[in-house]
């Protein structure tokens, strides 16, 4: 407001001179005047057009974050956390998947080393490779069946850990989403005013419990078993 | 070898449950049973009769080191050994676990090896004190 009475001030003068100039017959001097006049008004109008563009464009920066902000929360994020659910199912399916087949694989491959166990006690026990031919037979029958399952197991092992394509791509769009969240808060933030450092920002970050994360924060860590087994004799256990 | 030797399991993932249910059993100890959290846990070790406790830490419900601190604080259960199988890695945790009691702690991910020579030191400083 202080702003517009000085330009008032400012015009009321031009006015006043270009009515001594016109009083006066001065037309060199109502020519100043007059220019002075239309520059004061003008540079006003300016500085008004100039406020309201700033105005406008906090406006606009604050609703775009908002309206970014809306859409993470209550879209975005929602859909990110019911994929991260799937993420959770598809490795746990994969695993249990993995452990079926290390599981219906284990008991052919201890048949097999039990069989063999046998047959080397019944050699060394004297009997000829002619007096245990049917057990031998037996035994190359079972290993080749047995090998041929543990066989078959192993490549739905591999088949199994195809979960990773599909989880790193449903991860990776959710590392996207928390970068571009990340950035829709800083900018909130930026409009808010308050302070951003990282400090701040750290400062206020809960205690985390989870495993540790190689290049995430996790001061204190102790950087394998070695480590804590060191500890462990350190305080006596 | 074949133990006789009663284990609880607790842990959130079944996976995990699954993971050291094998290695148990292939160190020759059969009888093992599994809980989710350590609320599930505790009843089944007050009304049960376990040898050992093995439980993971970060749990939804009771976590683990609850749980420790429930299990020494009982008269009954209070001498069990325990061994913390966890990812919590931060040494400021693993005081307070060593602090609540437990006997052996070991970090995720481990090895076969390693579970096996924590649980047989347990059990020989566990036999040693009886």
């Amino acid at each position: 407001m202080s702003t517009r009475l000085l330009d008032n001030s400012e015009l009321v003068s031009w006015l006043g001179a270009m009515s001594r100039a016109a009083t006066a017959g001065d037309e060199e001097a109502l020519g100043v005047a007059l220019a002075g006049f239309e520059g004061v008004r003008n540079s006003t109008v300016t500085m008004q057009v100039r406020r309201v563009a700033n105005d406008l464009q906090f406006a606009l920066d604050h609703f775009h974050a908002s309206a970014q902000l809306k859409d993470m929360a209550q879209r975005r994020v929602p859909d990110a956390r019911h994929r991260l659910a799937h993420v959770l199912r598809l490795t746990d399916d994969a695993a249990h998947r993995t452990m079926d087949l290390v599981e219906r694989s284990a008991p052919l491959a201890d048949h097999a080393t039990h069989e063999a166990d046998r047959l080397i006690q019944l050699q060394k026990a004297g009997s000829t490779v002619q007096q245990i031919a049917p057990q031998l037979t037996a035994f190359v029958t079972l290993v080749s069946a047995g090998m041929g399952a543990v066989r078959s197991n192993l490549a739905e092992v591999l088949i199994a850990q195809g979960y990773q394509d599909l989880t790193g791509q449903i991860i990776r769009g959710v590392m996207k989403l928390t970068q571009e969240l990340e950035s829709a808060l800083a900018d909130l933030l930026r409009i808010a005013g308050p302070d951003t450092s990282e400090e701040a920002i750290a400062a206020d970050a809960p205690g985390a419990h989870g495993p540790a994360v190689p290049g995430a924060a996790a001061h204190d860590a102790v950087g394998g078993q070695q480590d804590v087994d060191a500890l462990l004799s350190q305080l006596g256990v | 070898m074949q133990s006789n030797l009663s284990f609880l399991v607790v842990d959130d993932f079944s996976t995990m449950r699954r993971i050291i249910k094998n290695l148990l059993n292939d160190l020759g100890y059969a009888n093992i049973t599994e809980a989710d959290d350590g609320n599930t846990a505790l009843p089944m070790l007050k009304n049960g009769k376990f040898d050992f406790l093995i439980t993971d830490w970060n749990m939804p419900g009771m976590p683990g080191l609850d749980l420790v601190k429930h299990v020494r604080a009982d008269a009954r259960l209070g001498k069990m050994p325990v061994l913390m199988l966890t990812a919590e890695a931060k040494r400021e945790q693993i005081v307070e676990a060593v602090q609540a009691g437990v006997n052996g702690y070991v970090i995720k991910p481990f090895t076969a090896a390693t579970l096996k020579e924590k649980i047989e030191k347990i059990l020989a400083a566990h036999s040693a004190a009886a």
